[in-house]
């Protein structure tokens, strides 16, 4: 009696294994499938960009300013105004974006409204950056009365950062063990010191790394520039003074949308070129960003 | 017990303290007096409020949201609960050694210069001599003299144990408080902290909660039994373990339940 119904048993869960197996396999067949259209995207692109653009690439593509109105020389201008841009935006960023976070994390609570500021947060970082752009036209340039100018553009495009820095900061000081605030509370350390001393070495990798990404991220977006600070083409503004903060700055992305709106005049290869030095930027930006997060890391576990 | 004697006689004294979380009732209504320069351990089945009663003591528990306590408690003659009662001032007086190891990540002196440091503005060579008097008094100087300006995650658990210890030590507390301070390491770092412990108390009050029943009746001159939020039993450790007065605590130190 015992054996037949083991048998039946048995039959049933073979089934049911088969079952599982055969749908597994349908997913895993999906998730590949998804996989491999991802890098295929990824491969196509990049790959079009430097086979398009790499030809154009020396160094005096880089280091040269424009000559025959745009369309011959290089792109220092543009590079020097973009890497201009994303530090003044840095620094708009840190001290205001990393005190958010750690008033979100260590002191706002729990309350309702807390609760509606962080769901807004997490909204204004999924606004898309023209919107950003139309409020630093709005506020910055219009009605603080800056003008299309590098200031203007590090406002707006610090605003665009600081969600994103808020989210991350904060996060990065809740991924601070307990057992350490603990430690530094036990020690009679106040609320303040256990924070400074304690807390914010311990998150400070993983605070510089949402603020190196996501300035990088806001260097390279076209829309809030080309309403608050870009100009497309600026003869004789190499030289830096106070002057520069209330003038506009050519810039990669703004080169690049007017270059492909002025399409035929400007030579492609230029066009193609920027791109893929807007790329390298990126990418420099972010390698910085995992390197600083792997060296702290491996500082923390050293021996 | 010592009904008669005022609270301020002893450096800990706990009446009716009661505790919750919540709605959830972690003390019942505890009573004692614990004895200055001695070591009391604190003994009982998971989940009796052993850690409670220990973190009510420096205040550790203020951070749990919900969390309440109501009764008696004198700390040296003060009421740490008192309105306007400096809770940094508690913790300097009252050190905790924690259950798992948590040297902070800096370097070995940092990690013992960070309290006087902040606390007491030292620099230079007087903070180096209480650095070094702190991890003497925590037994690992002679171990860690040389490398001082290694990081404290680079030791072994029980020279982390230590560490901790002298970390705590170099703030200068009268009482300390340690949390299962050997249930993460190996026998022979375990012996090492036993060993400690026992020659703190010459300048020291320490409360060790353990697990360990051969361990409390080794290092501890008083026992208290903990049982569902209460304190069952409490006297002389020898006494507690050689003849237990309630049947709860013969049964729980012959290890029939718990
Ligand atoms: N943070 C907390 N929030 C809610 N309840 C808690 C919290 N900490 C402890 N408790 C509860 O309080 C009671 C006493 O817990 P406590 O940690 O003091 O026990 P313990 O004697 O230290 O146990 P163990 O030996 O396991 O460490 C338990 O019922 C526990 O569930
Ligand atoms: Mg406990």
């Amino acid at each position: 009696m015992a054996t037949v119904i083991d048998k039946a048993k048995r039959e049933g869960l073979e089934a049911r294994d088969a079952q599982r197996a055969r749908s597994s396999r349908r997913y895993l067949g999906l998730l590949t499938g998804a996989a491999v259209v991802t890098f295929l995207l990824i491969v196509g692109i990049i790959g079009t960009i430097l086979i398009k653009g790499l030809p154009s690439i020396n160094w005096a593509f880089l280091s040269d300013l424009p000559r025959e109105g745009m369309t011959a020389g290089g792109i220092w201008p543009m590079i020097r105004g973009s890497l201009l841009l994303m530090f003044g935006t840095m620094l708009v960023v840190l001290p205001v974006g990393v005190l958010g976070g750690i008033y979100m994390a260590e002191y706002a609570g729990e309350s309702r409204f807390v609760g509606l500021i962080r769901s807004s947060l997490v909204s204004l970082a999924a606004t898309p950056s023209i919107v950003y752009g139309l409020f630093g036209l709005a506020v910055f340039v219009l009605a603080w009365k800056l003008g299309t100018s590098l200031m203007a553009g590090w406002l707006t495009l610090a605003l665009f950062s600081l969600p994103v820095v808020i989210i991350t900061t904060e996060s990065a000081i809740r991924a601070v063990p307990e057992s350490l605030v603990e430690g530094g509370l036990a020690l009679g350390l106040s609320k303040g010191q256990t924070i400074r001393k304690i807390v914010l070495p311990n998150a400070a990798s993983g605070i510089a790394t949402g603020i190196v990404l996501s300035t990088g991220r806001a260097a390279g977006e076209a829309p809030p520039i080309l309403l608050t600070a870009g100009i497309y083409y600026s003869t004789g503004q190499l030289e830096m003074n106070l002057e520069t903060l209330r003038k506009p700055v050519a810039n990669l992305p703004y080169h690049l949308a007017e270059g492909y709106r002025q399409g035929g005049v400007i030579p492609e290869s230029i066009i193609w070129g920027t791109c893929v030095v807007l790329m390298g930027l990126v990418l420099l930006i972010n390698l910085g960003a995992i390197l600083v997060r792997a060296r702290s890391r491996a500082r923390s576990l050293q021996s | 017990m010592n009904n008669g004697t005022p609270l301020e006689d002893y450096v800990i004294s706990a009446r009716n303290l009661r505790a919750f979380y919540g709605n959830q009732e972690a003390l019942k209504g505890v009573g004692c007096q614990v004895a200055g320069r001695r070591v009391t351990s604190l003994i009982g089945p998971s989940g009796c409020g052993k850690s409670t009663f220990l973190r009510c003591l420096n205040r550790m528990n203020d951070r749990i949201p919900g969390f309440r306590i109501d009764g008696d408690l004198r700390i040296m003659g003060a009421d740490p609960y008192a309105k306007g009662a400096d809770l940094m001032k508690l913790r300097r007086q009252v050190g905790m050694v924690f259950q798992k190891p948590n040297p902070f990540p800096m370097t070995i002196f940092e990690n013992v210069a960070i309290g006087p440091k902040l606390h007491y503005g030292l620099k230079g060579s007087e903070l180096e001599g209480v650095v070094e008097e702190a991890l003497k008094e925590a037994a690992l100087w002679g171990e860690v003299r040389d490398v001082l300006t290694k990081s404290g995650l680079s030791l072994s658990g029980g020279q982390q144990q230590r560490l901790c210890i002298a970390r705590m030590l170099a703030v200068r507390p009268e009482v300390l408080l340690m949390d299962e301070p050997c249930s993460a390491l190996d026998p022979i770092s375990t012996a090492k902290i036993e060993e400690l412990i026992v020659a703190l108390k010459e300048r020291h009050t320490l409360l060790v909660v353990t697990h360990n029943l051969q361990q409390a009746e080794r290092i501890s001159d008083y026992t208290a039994f903990f049982m569902f939020g209460e304190l069952v039993e409490y006297g002389q450790s020898t006494q507690l373990f050689g003849s237990p007065v309630k049947s709860e605590t013969q049964d729980y130190v012959s290890g029939r339940f718990g």
